[in-house]
């Protein structure tokens, strides 16, 4: 019950998913996850965008699986048995589902704790973060949701 | 009186008014002398002005007020009816109807006065009357009413009320009543014929009365008149320490009430039984009703016998919000994609559930599902009427614009599709009809030259044909000029003037449907901004259906268009490719076929067999798909053949997995630019399948 306090404390705080994508941390708003489903078969849909794998049941709805090492031009992603895919839910164009290595632990970050970007950084896959997080030691790239989920136009 | 709760129903009737005054104008324009048809009119009229006055809708009573007078005129053949009347009345209609999409909108009919259209009017009225008295609008409403009254109220309007047979419960209330000193008074009420909210009529007239004692006993029960299940008169018997005349006074009070007679029921201990005249329907149905509700009414005082029997009670339709139908559907489509896993459960694992009454379930359980879905489907299925109505004035409109003469013929205006897909066929239909007016149909003197009648004829034919609804557009005009077609893509570099050459005739016409041609040599208001077919075409395919073109140069061309009945569940071959499943629409299979690899023949270097005397082109699914090739290729080839109107094409598939059912679901808005697949479908084992969009692979 107390910590639900975290709250109510003066500063802003948001709560992240933190996800392993190669080397980097990631964190993903709480806020936008509706929830996270193990590997399960892809079905591919030939002709779709090169970083869509394809398409998922999940309990009934289609959704789209998104590689987002493949949007974000990094290599292939390799599929162990910790391979999680993230779904999320947007307003308006509904579920996506994105594929990480693996899911680490839920960070609560105060305004304090992030550095937003530079501007100068607006390039490039570094499009992709809105801000770094750092929670003791590791620092974790926070994803700006909008740039995961808009159309790239050289595709 | 708070009359929010009714808009719904005045905006609904309203529409219906504003139909029949247009189709009835209609008529009026070609058989100026019909009787029928200028009396249907003048009620219409007659009916929505009360309507827009009983809702508190000044300036649209005030339209509609004028716009009766005019009919008036021409009932009593003061006015002969000519076209500029006729293009006044719909420019009326317009403005009604400006007025209605107001109140639609924001349950207010807004401030416009339309004076120039009742000036208009009013001129009409004064040109027949050969400039008479200046109020003579007033003077023709009255010669109206009582016109309207004295033809349609030939029933008697004599006192005839009723002695009513009184169940025991009524009579102990009666008797109640005059134990605490009251005086039992019998009224009977006459509505106006021409009230359209008989039973909010029949509430004022209560409440007026209870201001003044106890109703104790309704005729028809209170019931049947909340649920207007009554003709145009009812009767109470009212409990009261007030004179009669009062009691009167206060029900006429109330606007359109004819009339309302009473007198006082003597007080006899003894039941009072008179014959209840035959044919006054209203109280040998109240006989009927009148032992039920006493059943079911507790014996108490007379209010609370009201409160009790003042719930509703069912009606013969409901109004569902189409929210609550997509829900419904989407339930129903969950159910089947249960059922299928059952399915599949039960053939797969044959061993364990071997049971004979497991499987007689199962196939149960399939029956119930497909019984269920299309009652479903029946209960959203709308006729098309709702679409087409408004054609046949759009054309006159542009018979006029053109200055071509034409006429619409229309069949099967009720046949039914899915609400969602009538609700998007009105712009596609619209559009063929205006290019069949405005490219299809040859001035007259073409016509007289080529021998035609002087007025064309367009044509929209809407029937029903297995899963699929055709509606057929088309005219007896000039026909598609290929060679114009053929020149224009040439010019517009659509394609070479080789390839043009080559083209069938039927290739050329689909050129038609390319984006941004148009083939209009001048462009008009109606057609030719090169927003055209091409838009057409992708509505209709985006309902799931498609289009085709049939012409004849010089003697006209036809446009069908079919549309898919249902839009969420279809039946399905489920086929193989490798490791990947698809479905294709078993609408759009024709037949199924083992071909040799060696029968493959090539034209122009593409792949087709030879069937039956005819050559269909082979589809490689595997190549289109981008799924790796085969090894090794088998000797033989599965084949299904699929049509789309009268083309053929031959799909490759590795192996068939039999028929299905199955819900159609969308790919969602992240996956774009795939018109090879049309959605996806779970099937029985959770596994995804895709299902193909045979009309784009073709």
């Amino acid at each position: 019950m107390a910590d639900n306090k975290i709250e109510t404390t003066e500063k802003s705080t948001k709560q992240y998913i933190v996800v392993q994508i190669g080397n980097e941390k990631y964190g993903i708003d709480i806020g936008y996850i509706d929830n996270i489903v193990r590997m399960q078969k892809i079905t591919r849909v030939p002709k779709a965008q090169v970083y869509f794998k394809g398409i998922i049941n999940l309990r009934g709805e289609i959704v789209p699986v998104m590689s987002i090492r493949t949007k974000m031009e990094l290599e292939d992603d390799v599929i162990t048995n910790k391979t999680r895919i993230i779904i999320l839910k947007i307003e308006d164009k509904g579920l996506l589902g994105v594929m990480v290595d693996e899911v680490c632990e839920v960070v609560t970050l105060s305004e304090d704790d992030i550095d937003t970007m530079s501007s100068n950084a607006k390039s490039g896959k570094d499009s992709f973060i809105s801000g770094i997080g750092k929670k003791d030691d590791t620092l974790i790239s926070l994803f700006e949701i909008n740039a995961i989920i808009e159309e790239k136009d050289n595709n | 009186m708070d009359v929010s709760q009714y808009l719904e129903i005045f905006i609904d009737e309203s529409g219906e008014h504003l139909q029949t005054l247009s189709d009835c104008i209609m008529t009026l324009e070609s058989e100026p002398d019909n009787k029928d048809t200028i009396n249907e009119v003048f009620r219409a009229a007659h009916s929505l002005k009360g309507m827009a006055g009983t809702m508190g809708f000044k300036r649209m009573q005030h339209l509609t007020h004028d716009m009766e007078n005019v009919f008036q005129e021409v009932r009593s053949d003061k006015i002969k009816v000519d076209s500029a009347m006729i293009d006044l009345l719909f420019e009326c209609l317009d403005a009604i109807e400006g007025y209605l999409d107001n109140i639609k909108a924001t349950s207010d009919e807004g401030t416009e006065d339309n004076e120039l259209i009742i000036k208009e009017l009013n001129d009409f009225i004064a040109k027949a009357n050969g400039e008479t008295v200046p109020d003579k609008a007033p003077a023709a409403e009255t010669v109206a009413e009582a016109g309207g009254e004295a033809e349609e109220t030939a029933a008697p309007v004599e006192s005839k009320l009723v002695t009513f047979e009184l169940s025991q419960h009524e009579q102990k209330d009666i008797a109640a009543a005059r134990e605490a000193g009251n005086k039992i008074y019998g009224l009977t009420v006459y509505i106006q014929k021409e009230c359209l909210l008989k039973a909010a009529r029949a509430f004022l007239v209560f409440r007026a009365v209870e201001e003044l004692g106890n109703i104790v006993v309704y005729r028809p029960s209170s019931q049947d008149i909340e649920d207007e299940r009554f003709e145009l008169d009812f009767s109470i018997y009212v409990a009261t320490t007030e004179p009669l005349d009062k009691l009167i006074a206060a029900a006429k009070n109330v606007s359109e009430i004819e009339n309302v007679v009473g007198e006082e029921i003597p007080n006899t201990e003894e039941k009072v039984v008179e014959q209840v005249p035959a044919e006054t329907k209203p109280s040998t149905t109240a006989k009927e009703e009148s032992k039920p509700a006493a059943a079911a009414a507790p014996s108490g005082s007379a209010p609370a016998k009201k409160a009790s029997a003042g719930k509703p009670a069912t009606n013969r339709t409901v109004r569902v919000d189409i929210e609550k139908l997509d829900a419904l559907m989407n339930q129903v489509s969950e159910l089947i994609i249960a059922k299928n896993s059952l399915v599949s459960i039960s053939s797969s694992e044959g061993g364990s559930f071997a049971s004979q009454g497991f499987h007689d379930q199962i196939e149960y359980l399939e029956r119930i599902t497909t019984n269920l879905h299309e009652s479903v489907m029946k209960v959203r299925m709308v006729p098309i009427e709702s679409v087409v109505n408004k054609f046949p004035r759009m054309i006159r409109d542009l018979s006029r614009t053109l200055g071509k003469k034409m006429e619409l013929v229309m069949t099967g205006e009720d046949t039914e599709l899915d609400r969602t897909v009538v609700d998007q066929i009105g712009d596609p239909l619209q559009h063929l009809l205006r290019n069949s007016a405005d490219h299809g149909l040859e001035d007259a003197a073409l016509r007289a030259e080529r021998g035609k009648p002087e007025t064309g004829t367009i044509f929209l034919n809407a029937y029903q044909e297995g899963n699929n609804v055709i509606i057929q557009v088309g005219d007896d005009g000039n026909g598609i000029d290929t060679e114009a077609v053929k020149a224009k893509a040439i010019e517009r570099g659509i394609v070479t003037a080789e390839q043009a050459e080559a083209m069938s005739q039927k290739e050329i016409v689909n050129l038609l449907f390319m984006p941004s041609f148009s083939m209009a040599k001048k462009i008009t208001d109606i057609s030719g901004r090169g927003v055209g077919l091409d838009v057409v075409k992708s509505n209709i395919e985006q309902l799931g259906g498609d289009v085709e073109v049939k012409t004849t140069l010089g003697e006209g061309s036809t446009f069908t268009v079919r549309l898919p009945l249902t839009l969420a569940i279809i039946q399905a071959l489920m086929v193989e490719i490798r490791d990947e499943k698809y479905a294709i629409a078993l609408g759009s299979i024709s037949n199924i076929e083992d071909i040799p690899v060696k029968d493959i023949k090539y034209v122009e270097a593409r792949e087709v067999i030879h069937l039956r005397g005819m050559v269909i082109p082979l589809i490689r699914l595997d190549k289109i798909l981008d799924i790796e090739p085969r090894e090794q290729e088998p000797e033989s080839l599965t084949v299904v053949i699929v049509k789309r109107g009268d083309s053929l094409a031959g799909l490759v598939v590795d192996n068939l997995m039999g028929q299905q059912e199955i819900v159609i679901k969308s790919l969602g808005k992240y996956i774009n630019g795939n018109k090879l697949i049309s959605g996806a479908t779970i099937l029985g084992d959770g596994e995804v399948a895709l299902i193909l969009d045979v009309n784009t692979l073709m």
